[in-house]
């Protein structure tokens, strides 16, 4: 499975709504990309597009691939466009609208035009069946298997294609879902079959019946993906490990996918993350937030001593158009650890303009790809963040992919003039220069989102940017923030695409258990332990991965007594003593402190949920060197007028590739012109390239 | 322009990220259920002189009450606070809403210039008096609803003032839990103070407060544009509560009038009933959030809720009737005639602007709260929020089992629910023909059953829209009115819409929400509409027919057109009552 003798032909491939991304890990040790356009009919046609090309460009043979990995939103599409399975839910009877009643509150305050999203299962097919075990685990209501024949006939009349089952307090005792799902899986054939007992032993009722119920609508359509991709894969000779991404940032077999897939689901984001994690790393920068930009909007993440912070859950297909966590209830949630990624509606795309109010807002409405920024002359007239930009000399005619996009600035310039300088009585560098001054404070706040309100400053951080706009707002956005350092990876147009050949391979399960830790049976929870160990060693095996190469990791949700919120922390050893269970409340309440200031009134615990992780290091986790790009290194002795707002105004500015930057540092204001982005420095700041190949600037006032 | 339209917006966005914060902080750090999961709460800033510069979420019915609270406060202690004060005040009669809501303020100093006030109002689980919780519809003066706090300091220069700590933990029923609640609500106060210090020392005191009235006069620019779209003249509603908590059956009225000239509304609530014996009056503070809300949920604007919207509104209303009563006047379950404010003001206006505001949902939030204890003698105070319907608009379906969108809380999940208190939840779903007929329909009720498995406890329970169901516009049907059972175990006797009463182990309660009015003409109703209902359950084949005139058939489902346009002409010809709004 490793490397080893074979030559390390590795491919990592991250298909986005307008591009696929492909980076190749050549025999020779280099790293190689291509950007090829998405192909949505069939997503697998774009990535065989992409192979072909590149194996016959570099004269190598496909079957000397040892590994391929993915990340795709296949998933994030079908429900966004309502094209999952025709599902079904048996839930116990008096709460088959769980589902739909979903936890009350709604997204936004003073606005009667609001929808709820519409369930992916409809009440028709919700079953109420009549059982009933209670919070102490104990059967209150026998299950009866012969309750669940006419619910059988209807599941078959209705013709559904996958089944989510979930009733009450299944995490405390599944008995009563097992049988039904036993019973499923054997009269029905071929339907999929979905236990929340299996995807998610975890308390709360709507949360685990909405990840079951998610898990359920895509079951069917990601099973068929990956396995008509496989056999692509197969025709073009490649029969390599299909390795798939997840929202936690691990890698996971393409089988294991199919059986959760609601763990793949957002896994493009992810495996940026995953990427700046080990750059920072390698970097010696153990705090770092990144900064991800694209065309719609821009995603922000923390990663703190090393390690990438997640969330315990995420709504899919909420609109991005506010950032903070108090926004509940606009997309359909799923409970699963995910790399805790706030995103804002604020990316190249996003149109501004001046409300009535007398205000200029930036986003979220996107011009998105097509008719895309009023530059591309496509049709829209609006501006966008990329016409400020262009306007602003940030960006240059010339600069976008390498120059294979060509834009018309006097097209950009008319859209700030017209919709922003005139009405509002500023130039036209000034409006432009607002523009991009706004879209920075959206970006801000997004960044806030998972930094101050979990206690950090985010002055503490060095900020990792990329995506293709990610590098022109960096130094400006971090500068609001008080961040001194930037780095900017090589081709971090599709670092997202990179960080998949860097990730490990990783499992999480969890399973509720719900006690006070002073009542608590220590064989008990080693029990839980266990049982959760051998799942995950089982699903290492299927996968083929050796176990001598696997750690583990037991970790414990903890909360004071009353409360309800949890906080997760490691415990020790898989053997549960008292020292064990004394060291977790203490990280525990230091990790409380931490974030809210101060610690509990109380001193009575609960243990909540026991976790376990377990990871797979693949080998490949070192850096490599990337192929140069002819396109960049053809500039010399380039210079441009670019605007920097107020005092600094108009400067005369120079235009740098990153292997220029190899013959020493210099001071902004500058630009370094790349293949798949633009950086921009502006005066006040240094930039040099580091000995691993990054673009770094650092403040120098 | 006299304002730099990025610098308004950017700092907008940083005050709007401050109270935001503060609220996740109480969120995040509170005990109780009310606080973390329903979120009964809301932060704001305010400048020197207490105006409100930003809201943060989360009710927005709090959204008129903190300048009363300011001015309350300030009456007080105006000039004479220093940099670690913390002050808290909960008297209606003296700036507060009802004793449950502590506000609580946290001056902002830069140096030694006072920029403004971080404030938090929350709803804390007992605040003692006669019946657990504190929120008894059935009191009938303001002394039998717990602890009076005039504004007082809690903290002085950082100091904590034992004295006061040590009162309120003596005289509520869960002092851990309340005292740890405030302890959250000084968290997000600090929260305010260190973000405020950061915005000025990047933007400059005098330049951020040239912002401050810059924003004030944003959002009131935007709430003259609201008013202007609403035709000069005056609209009048009103709507009912059903009783005032003490005599059943004897109707609340609750009368607005809007008078609109040009880009200023007056909004006289004389007419409304006088002050009632029981616990539902509300103070003009409350009144007049409910009258901000509902003119805030027709405005197409984002600008922040702040004082500047407030600027062009007047509302007014007698003292000593329902919404402005006198002391020792009970407002325990106040919430309750907000909510009804606000029905009525939509069916003001939609008199005017029928397709900008929806029929009225199902009338408010149902709380209820359990207080005694449990099998191991443990005391145990539980409480939550039973909700709801939206009503249908113009091309606009109600929505089934929501929060009200002037409470915006949230469910208790049954399984913490069950984990935590002596409560068995025995059903929670959406209820059939609940919603009222339209060409648009009304959202459904919900039904929550649920059985008490402690030892013996105090129940109380505040519902409404019994007598007096949800209204629907244009044409379209009222919403199913509410109800209330209780059970010994076998029997359901029906109670009265608030009341408190004692419980023992295996009795049950039941509580159907009302549900939503319809919108437009029944029989106007796309059938295919009817037939998606009735395949769903929302709708019974039998009201297919009685209410949309639709005809089924059953097994399996299909429409059968031919009858329905049978039905719907009989039905057209036949004397069916003509439905209007609530006026």
């Amino acid at each position: 499975m490793s490397g080893g003798a074979a030559a390390p032909f590795r491919v990592g491939v991250d298909i986005g709504g307008t591009f696929t991304d492909v980076v190749f890990l050549r025999p020779d040790g280099l790293l190689d990309k291509r950007k090829v356009p998405s192909t949505p009919a069939d997503y697998s046609q774009a990535i065989i597009d992409g192979m072909r090309a590149f194996c016959r460009e570099c004269g190598v043979s496909a079957d000397r691939v040892a590994e391929f990995t993915h990340a795709t939103t296949v998933a994030t599409n079908a429900i966004l466009e309502r094209k999952g399975a025709r599902a079904a839910l048996l839930a116990t009877e008096g709460f088959r609208d769980v589902l739909e009643l979903r936890r009350i509150r709604i997204p936004l305050s003073y606005n009667l035009d609001w929808e709820k999203p519409a369930p992916l299962v409809e009440r028709a097919l919700r079953f109420p069946v009549k059982e009933r075990v209670n919070a102490n685990g104990e059967i209150v209501i026998a299950l009866d298997r012969a309750a669940l024949e006419p619910i059988l006939a209807q599941l078959q009349a209705e013709r559904v294609q996958s089944v989510a089952v979930c009733f009450l307090h299944s995490y405390r005792n599944p008995a009563h879902e097992k049988m039904a799902g036993k019973f499923l899986r054997e009269r029905l054939p071929g339907v999929a079959v979905s236990l929340s007992c299996e995807v998610l032993p975890e308390m709360l009722e709507f949360e685990r019946t909405s990840t079951t119920v998610v898990n359920a609508y895509v079951a069917p359509l990601i099973t068929s993906y990956l396995e008509a991709l496989r056999a692509r894969l197969s025709e073009c000779g490649i029969r390599a490990p299909l390795l798939v991404m997840q929202s936690n940032g691990g890698l996971t077999s393409a089988v294991s996918a199919m059986k959760r897939p609601v763990t793949i689901i957002e896994s493009g984001p992810a495996a940026g993350v995953v990427a700046a994690a080990r750059l920072a790393c390698e970097c010696g920068y153990p705090n770092v937030i990144t900064l991800d930009m694209g065309g719609t909007t821009t995603k922000a993440s923390i990663i703190e001593r090393g390690k990438i912070l997640r969330a315990t859950e995420y709504e899919v297909g909420s609109p991005v158009s506010v950032s903070s966590r108090l926004v509940r209830g606009s997309g359909y949630l799923i409970r699963i650890p995910v790399i805790d990624v706030s995103e804002v509606g604020a990316g190249g795309g996003s149109i501004a303009r001046l409300d009535a109010g007398g205000a200029l807002r930036v986003g979220p409405r996107s011009a998105g790809a097509l008719p895309g920024p009023a530059c591309y002359a496509q049709g829209n007239d609006d501006p966008t963040v990329t016409d400020a930009n262009l306007v602003l000399g940030y960006l240059a005619a010339d600069s976008l992919a390498g120059g294979s996009l060509k834009v018309n600035r006097a097209l950009a310039v008319k859209a700030v003039q017209a919709r922003i300088a005139t009405p509002a009585g500023f130039t036209l560098l000034d409006a432009a220069f607002g523009i991009h001054t706004v879209a920075n404070s959206n970006m801000v706040r997004a960044i806030k989102s998972v930094s101050v309100e979990r206690g950090r400053d985010p002055a503490d951080f060095v900020m990792v940017a990329f995506g293709g706009a990610g590098p022109v707002h960096a130094a400006g956005v971090a500068e609001e923030l008080g961040i001194g350092k930037v780095l900017i990876p090589p081709a971090p147009g599709v670092f997202s695409a990179f960080g998949l050949l860097r990730a490990q391979v990783e499992h999480h399960a969890a399973h509720t258990v719900l006690v006070s830790t002073a009542d608590l049976r220590y064989g008990e929870v080693e029990q839980v332990f266990a049982d959760l160990r051998r799942d995950l060693m089982t699903r290492i095996r299927d996968e083929g991965f050796a176990e001598s190469a696997v750690q583990i990791v037991p970790l414990v949700d903890l909360r004071y007594r009353g409360q309800s919120s949890e906080i997760t922390v490691p415990l020790g050893s898989l053997r549960v003593t008292a020292q064990a269970i004394r060291d977790a409340e203490e990280a525990f309440e230091a990790e409380f402190e931490r974030t809210y200031g101060h610690r509990g009134e109380t001193k009575e615990f609960e243990l909540v949920t026991c976790r376990l992780v377990v990871t797979v290091a693949r080998g490949i986790e070192h850096g490599a060197n990337w192929i140069a790009d002819a396109a960049v290194t053809q500039i010399r002795g380039a210079e441009r007028d670019i605007y920097f707002g107020g005092e600094r105004g108009m400067l005369r500015t120079k235009v740098l590739s990153r292997l220029a930057l190899a013959a020493g540092a210099c001071r902004g204001p500058a630009i370094i012109q790349e293949y798949d982005t633009t950086v921009v420095v502006p005066p006040g700041w240094a930039v040099a390239l580091d000995g691993h190949g990054n673009i770094l600037m650092e403040r120098r006032t | 322009m006299a304002h730099d339209p990025v610098r308004l917006e950017l700092i907008k966005n940083a005050v709007g990220s401050v109270v935001d914060e503060m609220v996740l902080t109480v969120v995040r750090i509170a005990y109780s259920s009310i606080m973390k999961d329903t979120m009964d709460l809301s932060s704001a800033f305010c400048d020197r002189d207490g105006r409100m510069i930003a809201q943060g979420l989360s009710l927005p019915l709090h959204l008129g009450s903190f300048p009363d609270a300011m001015d309350g406060m300030l009456a007080e202690f105006r000039g004479k606070l220093a940099p670690g004060d913390v002050v808290i005040l909960n008297d209606p009669y003296l700036g507060g809403m009802h004793l449950p809501d502590i506000f609580m303020f946290r001056p902002v100093f830069i140096g030694d210039h006072l920029l403004g006030y971080g404030v938090v109002v929350a709803h804390h689980n007992d605040i003692g008096g006669r019946v657990p919780g504190s929120s008894a519809a059935d009191s009938t003066e303001i002394f039998q609803e717990g602890l009076r706090i005039p504004p007082l300091k809690l903290y002085e220069r950082g100091v904590p003032n034992e004295t006061l700590f040590r009162m309120i933990g003596l005289n509520v029923r869960v002092p851990d839990v309340v005292l740890g609640d405030l302890q959250a609500q000084v968290a997000a106060c600090r929260i305010a103070e260190r973000g405020m210090s950061e915005l000025a020392a990047k933007y400059g005191i005098a330049e951020l407060e040239h912002y401050f009235n810059e924003l004030l006069d944003y959002s009131e620019r935007e709430a003259r544009r609201t008013i202007r779209a609403i035709p000069d003249g005056s609209y009048t509603c009103t709507d009912y509560l059903d009783d005032d908590g003490i005599t059943p059956d004897q109707p609340v009225p609750v009368k607005v009038s809007l008078h609109v000239n040009g880009d200023e509304l007056t909004v006289d609530l004389t007419g409304t009933s006088p002050q009632v014996k029981g616990a539902i009056n509300s103070t003009l503070s409350f009144a007049k959030s409910a009258v901000y809300f509902a003119l805030r949920s027709i405005m197409e604007s984002d600008a922040p809720s702040n004082s500047g919207f407030m600027r062009p509104i007047r509302v007014t209303a007698p003292l000593g009737c329902l919404v402005n009563p006198r002391p020792p006047g009970a407002c325990a379950a106040r919430g309750v005639s907000g909510f009804r404010i606000i029905d009525a003001m939509f069916g003001a206006l939609a008199q005017v602007l029928p397709e900008r505001v929806r029929a009225a949902g199902e009338g408010g939030t149902t709380s209820y709260s359990i207080g005694g204890y449990d099998a191991a003698g443990r005391y145990v105070l539980f409480r939550e929020a039973i909700m709801g319907a939206w009503g249908a608009g113009y091309r606009r379906e109600g929505i089934d089992g929501v929060a009200n969108p002037a409470a915006n809380i949230s469910n208790a999940p049954i399984e913490q629910v069950e984990n935590q208190a002596p409560i068995v939840v025995e059903r929670y779903e959406l209820v059939p023909d609940s919603g009222g007929p339209g060409t648009w329909r009304g959202g459904l009720a919900v039904e929550r059953q649920l059985r008490f498995v402690g030892e013996r406890a105090t129940l109380q329970l505040r519902s409404d829209r019994r007598n007096h169901p949800p209204y629907g516009l244009a044409g379209g049907r009222p919403g199913a009115p509410s109800c209330n059972y209780v059970s010994d175990g076998e029997r359901w006797d029906v109670w009265p819409t608030k009341f408190t009463r004692p419980i023992r182990r295996g009795q049950a309660l039941r509580h159907v929400t009302a549900g939503g009015g319809g919108y437009g003409d029944p029989l106007e109703r796309d059938p295919e509409r009817v037939l998606a209902d009735v395949r769903d359950g929302k709708v019974t084949i039998e009201a297919a027919a009685s209410e949309y005139g639709v005809k089924i058939l059953p097994e399996p489902l299909q429409l059968d057109r031919a009858g329905t346009e049978r039905l719907r002409a009989e039905m057209r010809r036949g004397a069916r009552p003509a439905i209007g709004t609530a006026a």
